[in-house]
């Protein structure tokens, strides 16, 4: 009944090396049909840009193609160069994982959709620039006749995968190709970016191939899942039946892992301990080229208890990394306290804070980064030992074994140098190092986001165990909420340097009050393909692009976005109450509807 | 932009006159004593000394520099301790020289480089690509005043192809006014075809061999550019958006220009005072001559002269391949 | 004449058939250009070292007829004072080379230890540093170094000073931008989270790891010491005669080459021009090796 798009046979995209032959993609056999979204998985290196290129007739130099591609009745990897140009970005479109990279740097966003759009359609300078302006509302982007001039080095991210889509969908294609369109765009962002296109492909009948690697966009968007694994295809089989029952031993892993996840309960504590770490009014803000004003954190408290955690949730601008960084002090606050026990650390001196270093430590976001590449894993683990201890070799030697052990790495990687070590070795180095001189406190910023799925799961396990068995407190800054679940008791929520409302994990994700929360949460993609977003209402989404906080408005700073939006929104100051003990909100509606509940009890 | 301009002339004026100052007190810093060079080193103690009140060396060095910056901003850079006459005008006969001489030499080497460059890098690892990495290479460590001698010994010498290297023109050929100072520009102008010829004839060789060393570097930094632009992801995405090669070529050239436009400004700077060795070998009077002869007779206006002269220059023309560069690429912030 | 360059970029070396996905390094005597540049490089020091010892003659005074061609006694001929081209050419390497790496390695270990300090540590005297070394690009370099010899006294101690003090800025930049990459890193934040001094992180972590380009630099950096000495001995501001030097070689046998004597030019300049290229080769190999590792 569905009319075929694409079918590829024994498809195979290789590179030359001086020792050989590199095989990228190995003869694949695929077929995409009319309205069907269909997922790609696979880890990095496993072929899938290479797959997704060749579905064009591209291949990066030096790269051949051979095999078939047939798309519609016409054999792509026999046409030239005039008969494929015709059929790219007009029947078939891409869309790539570095939209800003992807745009040409040298002309303004109107100019090359218009050029794309005359590439295949007949069509002068005014009609193109109309249909670009046409093109960009229909994504979502407000005051298009302003943004069409602007350049792509002027755009953010999610502003600039709006373009580049917008750019892939101009002629109308019959096959869009997606290669892990929405990595490094916002959870929110996300949800709205595959909504829209979800919907652009079933009203048009368009066939999706979306290339990821995150199961939850699998299974609330594809209707059928594809994975590849070192060039070749090991699934091929509708979603339901995928999540059900997979075949490969890549998936088997990954999703018993995320099952049991789903499983995993949110954590909850018990009784009161100690206050360790107090945070009181802090505030910083930068000053930028312009003159204009940054506000990374305002106002922002709170406590943290001895073997406690604390969830800090946000997207980009909402100051969570900055707070972090306040608290180890690698930016020094504008105003307000960090309370150590009973010491002040913000009124230490540089060199009296160092000794604090040793008991207040942390863990980078990027594992790779954080590492000396010139330096061994021994090296490493032997500095923080030097500088805060004055222990004999022979004891720093001892200690480090130990760290290994703690860590969960073996000692044959001591010589290794980071480049040697996977992304989850590297990061349990970081850990390692993090641990080395008995800390007290860690500030965890986004530890497992630059990792791949298996590493991630594995270092969050790490995470709970040595929680258990050290007693070690944290602050962990994410944007994942599935993990901030798993992992913290307690959460704040942030946007635009703000938090918005803050509690334990379970009250607050069970029944957030705040407008933003509940976006936020909305947004979260499930492993459920039988619980999709697609299919559900979203009352509680959010509109427009986030805001980067700069000249804030008076009122709440959600007001341009919030759907519940009134004008007392707009003028008023919104300020962090508290509804139930333990539990606070920035919202007067979200305080007043909890005050006439309260009521009417 | 016009602020823009403005800004950078004002701060590229501070800067030249910066250098003019800071070589001021360094030559007088030195141990060299041009006194001595002009007498000889058997003066008696009265030449000796009204020699040095002649040249001003017998004042303070403070009161020195105060009389030569009076004068700088009245426009007067002093008087040559070894011709007598104003170093303003002798710069400005020597100056043309050199400029028309490199300018030359950029254009040839521009011509022929950058399409070389990037012919090769569309095909990467290939002999041609090989064997024009190998000359990039080979062309930007030679020196160039050897290579000047081996081309006067190959084309004149042997081949009879070229001139004796005595100069702009040939000693029976009689120059045409000086105008612009520029030997081709001066003959065209007053309608002296012979001259025009002559000219050109005397000019090739040392054009050639400037141009020589210059279309290394070029081309190195072209292929490598254009390279780099080839293999990036927007030049992928044009190919998928499937606009028509003409563009995407357009799109390819324009993107590898950037690193390209900054080196040539880099080198033209740098063959201002650097084409100095081409031009004794060849006998031209170029502002490199000049310096040479002034540097050997420890004439200080005539040092402190051209420096100042080349500096601006220098300027003027980094400033101008600036304002290329944001013409072209709409990142650089201006 | 000294042509500069840009600094070093990351594989884009045709000489060798590599794909970009996959790089392999090659096997290193494979590697055409690092062979080259080492032969000759290896020579040019030897001789730098030895050279005027185990010459035939005496390359100062005169030994046999002047202006005679090469011949079995006199393989590089003479020149027109009789003195043995041969010998002034394996000796002159004493002179040419080791001012050249003397100012090569003076030079860059000043240039790097500033563009340390001015690209780590933030603040006026970092801008400073910058604008002095911007001015100094516009500066006429020749010129400024024949300003420098020819005032100072032409010996070797001047010549190796005014060469440090001319290429002092170009370390100074490859490292000042190379730091200001590193230190946006996550391990510069790490070894300052776990209590490193300022000034630990900067020389223990950041500069180890700016080193490459500067590295890189030092050899190409020696070609063009050499080049500059040459000229500046070719225009008679460089090193004295009778000296053996190259390009006071080329410079006396000069007027000699419209009269057909090409001996006297021809075997100094290519001495020149293959140690030039050897160095320069040296460093494009180093840069290639480095940008695959």
């Amino acid at each position: 009944m569905t009319r075929r798009i694409l079918r590829t046979t024994r498809l195979k995209v290789t590179y030359p090396t001086p020792t050989g032959n590199f095989t990228a993609v190995d003869n694949v056999d695929l077929s995409l049909s009319a309205g069907e979204i269909v997922g790609l998985i696979g880890e990095s290196g496993s072929g899938k840009t290479s797959l997704a290129l060749a579905l064009l007739g591209l291949v990066r130099h030096p790269g051949r193609l051979d095999g078939s591609v047939k798309f519609g009745d016409q054999e792509l990897l026999e046409l030239d160069f005039d008969e494929l140009r015709e059929i790219r970005g007009n029947s078939i479109g891409l869309i790539t994982q570095k939209p800003r990279q992807s745009l040409n740097p040298f002309l303004n966003i109107g100019t090359q959709i218009g050029r794309v759009y005359r590439a295949h359609v007949d069509a002068n300078k005014e009609e193109a620039k109309d249909h670009a302006i046409e093109l960009l509302e229909s994504v979502g982007i407000n005051d298009a006749p302003r943004r069409i001039r602007a350049y792509p080095h002027e755009l953010s991210g999610g502003m600039a995968q709006r373009a580049l889509i917008s750019m892939a969908l101009s002629a109308q294609p019959s096959l869009l190709v997606a290669d892990e369109p929405t990595s490094g765009l916002d959870v929110t962002i996300q949800a709205q970016f595959l909504d829209r296109m979800w919907k652009r492909a079933e009203e048009t009948d368009t066939a999706v191939l979306l290339v990821t690697q995150d199961l939850g966009i699998v299974a609330n968007y594809c209707d059928r899942v594809l994975v590849i694994e070192k060039g070749r295809l090991v699934e091929d089989a509708p979603t339901r039946e995928f999540f059900a029952n997979p075949r490969d031993q890549y998936s088997k892993r990954v999703l018993a892992l995320a099952g049991e996840r789903a499983q995993a309960t949110t954590a909850t504590a018990e009784g009161e301990t100690e206050p360790l770490i107090r945070v009181d009014g802090l505030r910083k803000t930068f000053k930028l080229d312009d003159g204009k004003i940054l506000s990374a954190v305002s106002d922002v408290s709170f406590m943290v208890r001895e073997g406690r955690s604390l969830g800090l949730v946000g997207e980009s601008g909402s100051g969570k990394t900055t707070v972090g960084r306040l608290i180890l002090r690698l930016l020094d606050a504008d105003e307000g306290d960090i309370w150590f026990r009973d010491v002040d650390l913000t009124k230490l001196k540089t060199k009296a804070f160092r000794d604090y270093r040793a008991k207040i430590q942390v863990v980078f976001q990027d594992p790779f980064d954080s590492l000396n590449p010139r330096w061994s894993v021994e090296k490493i683990l032997r500095e923080p030992l030097d500088l805060h201890t004055s222990m004999s070799s022979q004891e720093k030697v001892a200690r480090i074994t130990e760290l290994l052990q703690q860590v969960g790495l073996d000692e044959s990687v001591r010589t290794s140098r980071p480049a040697g070590l996977s992304a989850g070795q590297q990061q349990r180095v970081c850990l390692a190092r993090a641990l080395a001189t008995h800390p007290d406190f860690l500030v965890l910023d986004e530890p497992t986001s630059a990792l791949p799925p298996v590493a991630r799961v594995e270092m969050i396990s790490l995470l709970k165990s040595l929680r258990e068995s050290l007693g070690l407190s944290f602050i962990f800054i994410s944007h994942d909420l599935s993990t901030v679940r798993e992992l913290c008791q307690d959460v704040a929520v942030m946007y635009l340097s703000q938090i918005v409302e803050m509690g334990p994990t379970s009250k607050v994700f069970a029944d957030p009050e705040h407008p933003y929360t509940r976006a936020l949460l909305d947004s979260v993609l499930f492993h459920d393909p039988d619980n999709r977003r697609v299919d559900r209402e979203h009352s509680a989404a959010l509109q427009g692009e986030i805001p980067s906080p700069v000249d804030l408005p008076t009122g709440c700073y959600l007001a341009g976005r919030c759907p519940l939006v009134e004008d007392r929104c707009r003028t008023e100051p919104q300020l962090l109450q508290v509804t139930e003990p333990g539990h606070s909100v920035r919202c007067w509606k979200a305080v007043q509807k909890y005050v006439s509940q309260g009521d009417g009890e | 932009m016009g602020r823009y301009v403005l800004k950078r002339g004002a701060i590229g004026l501070i800067q030249a006159l910066g250098i003019t100052i800071v070589v001021f007190f360094v030559i007088r810093a030195l141990p060299a004593d041009p006194v001595a060079r002009l007498v000889g080193f058997n003066a008696t103690e009265d030449v000796y000394a009204q020699a040095q009140a002649s040249l001003g060396l017998d004042q303070s060095v403070w009161s020195q520099f105060v009389t030569y910056m009076s004068g700088l901003v009245r426009g007067d850079l002093g008087v040559s301790w070894v011709t007598g006459s104003p170093i303003l005008s002798e710069i400005r006969s020597a100056l043309p020289v050199t400029l028309q001489l490199i300018t030359l030499a950029f254009a040839v080497a521009l011509l022929v480089s950058v399409p070389i460059g990037i012919a090769t890098a569309k095909r990467p690892g290939g002999k041609l690509d090989k064997a024009v990495f190998g000359y990039g290479l080979f062309a930007g460590a030679q020196p160039e005043f050897w290579w000047g001698l081996l081309f006067i010994f190959i084309f004149y010498y042997t081949l009879g192809l070229a001139p004796a290297p005595l100069g702009e023109f040939a000693p029976s050929v009689s120059p045409p006014p000086e105008i612009t100072g520029m030997s081709l520009v001066d003959s065209l102008i007053t309608g002296n075809f012979a001259a025009f010829v002559d000219a050109a004839w005397h000019l090739w060789l040392p054009v050639m061999t400037l141009a020589f060393i210059v279309s290394g570097p070029i081309i190195k930094m072209t292929r490598q550019s254009m390279s780099r632009v080839l293999g990036s992801e927007f030049i992928l995405y044009q190919q998928a958006s499937g606009l028509p090669s003409s563009q995407v070529a357009r799109s390819t050239t324009r993107a590898s220009l950037p690193p390209v436009v900054t080196l040539a400004g880099i080198l033209f700077g740098f063959l201002l005072g650097g084409a100095v060795l081409v031009e004794q070998v060849f006998a031209f009077n170029g502002l490199g001559s000049y310096s040479v002869r002034a540097v050997l007779n420890l004439d200080y206006p005539a040092i402190q002269g051209t420096v100042l002269i080349i500096t601006i220059v220098s300027l003027l023309v980094y400033l101008v391949l600036d304002l290329l560069l944001a013409a072209i690429d709409p990142r650089v912030k201006n | 004449m000294t042509i500069p360059t840009s600094p070093p970029v990351p594989g884009e070396h045709p000489l060798e058939d590599l794909s970009d996905e996959k790089l392999k390094a090659k096997r290193w005597y494979h590697d055409v250009l690092l062979v080259t540049g080492l032969v000759i490089v290896t020579v040019a020091l030897f001789l730098a070292a030895f050279g005027e010892a185990i010459a035939p003659y005496d390359p100062t005074i005169p030994v046999g007829p002047p202006s005679s061609p090469p011949s079995g006694t006199h393989w590089f001929g003479t020149d027109t004072a009789g003195l043995d081209v041969f010998s002034r050419v394996i000796s002159a390497p004493r002179i040419d080379v080791t001012l050249a790496v003397s100012a090569a390695l003076l030079s860059g270990i000043l240039g790097t230890f500033i563009g340390l300090m001015a690209g780590f540590y933030r603040g006026p005297l970092s801008a400073l540093i910058m604008r002095i070394s911007d001015v100094l690009q516009a500066f006429p370099v020749f010129i400024l170094a024949m300003v420098l010899v020819a005032l100072s006294g032409r010996n070797l101690t001047n010549l190796i000073f005014a060469l440090t003090f001319l290429y002092t800025p170009i370390f100074i930049r490859l490292t000042r931008a190379e730091v200001m990459t590193q230190r946006e890193r996550s391990y510069v934040e790490a070894a300052r989270a776990s209590g490193n001094s300022e000034w630990t992180i900067a020389v223990k972590h950041v500069l180890p790891n700016s080193l490459t380009p500067s590295l890189i630099q030092l050899s190409v950096t020696v070609g063009f010491g050499i080049l500059l000495t040459a000229g500046l001995s070719f225009v008679g501001a460089g090193v004295r005669p009778p000296n053996p030097e190259w390009g006071l070689m080329i410079a006396n046998s000069a007027p000699q080459i419209v009269l057909g004597e090409w001996w006297t030019s021809l075997f100094p300049g290519i001495a020149v021009s293959l140690t030039v290229v050897g160095f320069a080769a040296l460093s494009n190999a180093i840069e290639r090796r480095v940008a695959t590792s």
